[in-house]
């Protein structure tokens, strides 16, 4: 059965559908949650933060508004970056992590996971675009900064930015062959 | 604040779509958004094809997750209870399917649509002359079954409706067709050319945000959309007026009281080439 169906199931309260949904999602969130977050067992507690949700709000899942799984790794992303935001305010996050979070984000998570074919499609993709765009999508989506901390980094103005991801995702979009 | 400043302030927070889609703004900045996507159709659009880019992102990213942790999700689920369902869906993101807040002609059935289309698959389902009756005789059924509470001038309303769609569906050349999105949801259409009327009806969609309604449009060649009427709820819609020139109808999500010309992609759409249409 496919995550759509499934998630209306869990929805009315079956725990089976949302058994073989976790298995569907689990992989995914996993590695969004430590794309950003980092710290291993941290990740874990996010991941299962997000999967939880996932049980609790399943009633509120719009299938006219997208996919299941959209939903499910925009819900996995949010939590993620709450998560280094608040670590980073907090001041756990280390300096030379955030020293090195200059440069592009695909370039140095090379730790673990395997490389899938989406994930080499997005790496070709992502280093098509200009410097600037690709820094500010990634710095943005894999390390969880706002926009405004982006053009701090990055020494650019503010509408700057906001520019650069547009066009970034844009051009991503395109690479990637429009729809998904 | 004077027109422009309001312009200018609309045109800040449109700047928005894309750091919001990835959760690059701060919390405060966020609300502030998501209100504004409420009542901007053409942002909601841009934004949920931006968002749609940023999961592309994500995927990219999955990695096998830690096997203890299934036991650990399984055995919280066991023990927490679920929320019961929204009562009125007031989220700001744009329910209509579009990737792009302008229009290509193709979808407005002024061109064909290019191969790779996500316009539903069209299943042409001839109704013989019974049918289409029997089909008459259960939706004339169903309206009167459910109207025991309404008041007379409501009765009156849905009867002619009812007159109307029994009309339709008793022309001796009515024919059907039917189309599906990739979720199941349905379009179907009941319609003859000689009386330019069809009867529509949507299925399997969940109720529309609040304060958003879906409309239905008449697609020609070379013209604008015409709008053909609001879906109330599951109620068919009688449309009118069709010409043999009709192409398709698309059904699409507009703000409350509907609009003048669609503001957002079809969420389904079906051409009425196999019900005779489309000359």
């Amino acid at each position: 059965m496919e995550a759509d169906e499934l998630l209306v199931l869990v929805a009315g309260g079956d725990q089976k559908a949302f058994e073989e949904l976790y298995g569907l999602v689990c992989g995914p969130v996993y590695g969004l949650v430590r794309r950003v977050v980092r710290d291993p067992a941290q990740s874990e507690e996010v991941t299962q933060e997000v999967l939880l949700e996932l049980w609790r709000s399943a009633a509120r899942f719009d299938p006219a508004r997208g996919s299941a799984l959209s939903w499910v790794l925009t819900l996995a992303h949010r939590r993620a970056v709450d998560r280094v935001r608040s670590a980073r305010a907090a001041g756990e996050r280390e300096r030379r992590e955030a020293l090195r979070a200059g440069t592009p984000a695909f370039d140095h998570v090379t730790e673990e996971v395997e490389a899938g074919l989406e994930r080499e499609w997005v790496r070709r993709c992502l280093a098509r675009l200009t410097a600037l765009q690709r820094q500010s999508v990634t710095l943005a989506y894999y390390d969880g900064y706002t926009y405004r901390e982006v053009a701090e980094r990055l020494s650019l103005p503010l509408g700057t930015v906001k520019t650069r991801m547009r066009d970034g995702l844009t051009r991503l979009r395109q690479c990637l062959g429009g729809v998904a | 604040m004077s027109l422009l400043d309001r312009l200018l302030h609309r045109e800040g927070l449109h700047s928005l779509a894309a750091p919001y889609a990835l959760d690059a703004l701060e919390r405060a900045e966020r609300h502030r958004f998501e209100r504004h996507l409420a009542n901007c159709g053409r942002c909601a659009a841009e934004v949920r094809a931006l968002c749609e880019d940023a999961v592309r992102l994500a995927w990219s990213a999955a990695a096998p997750a830690p096997p203890a942790l299934r036991d650990r999700v399984l055995a919280a689920v066991r023990n927490t209870p679920q929320d019961p369902a929204p009562t009125g869906r007031n989220t700001p993101r744009e329910p209509a399917r579009g990737h792009a807040s302008r229009l290509p002609g193709h979808v407005w059935g002024t061109e064909p649509p290019p191969a790779r289309t996500r316009a539903p698959r069209s299943r042409p389902l001839l109704v013989p002359f019974a049918t289409a009756t029997a089909a008459a005789a259960l939706v004339v059924a169903a309206l009167f079954a459910v109207q025991a509470e309404r008041t007379r001038d409501q009765l009156d309303a849905q009867r002619d409706r009812a007159r109307e769609i029994a009309h339709v569906l008793a022309a001796p050349d009515a024919r059907g067709t039917t189309g599906h999105d990739a979720r199941g949801h349905g379009l179907g259409v009941i319609a003859s050319v000689a009386e330019g009327r069809a009867v529509v009806t949507l299925s399997g969609y969940p109720s529309p945000p609040r304060g958003r309604v879906r409309q239905l449009w008449l697609m020609r060649p070379g013209a604008q959309p015409r709008s053909l009427g609001l879906f109330a709820g599951d109620t068919p819609l009688v449309a009118t007026g069709l010409g043999r020139s009709a192409v398709s109808l698309a059904v699409t999500v507009e703000p409350d009281g509907g609009s003048v010309q669609p503001t957002g992609q079809p969420i389904v759409q079906l051409a009425l080439k196999s019900a005779g249409f489309g000359e």
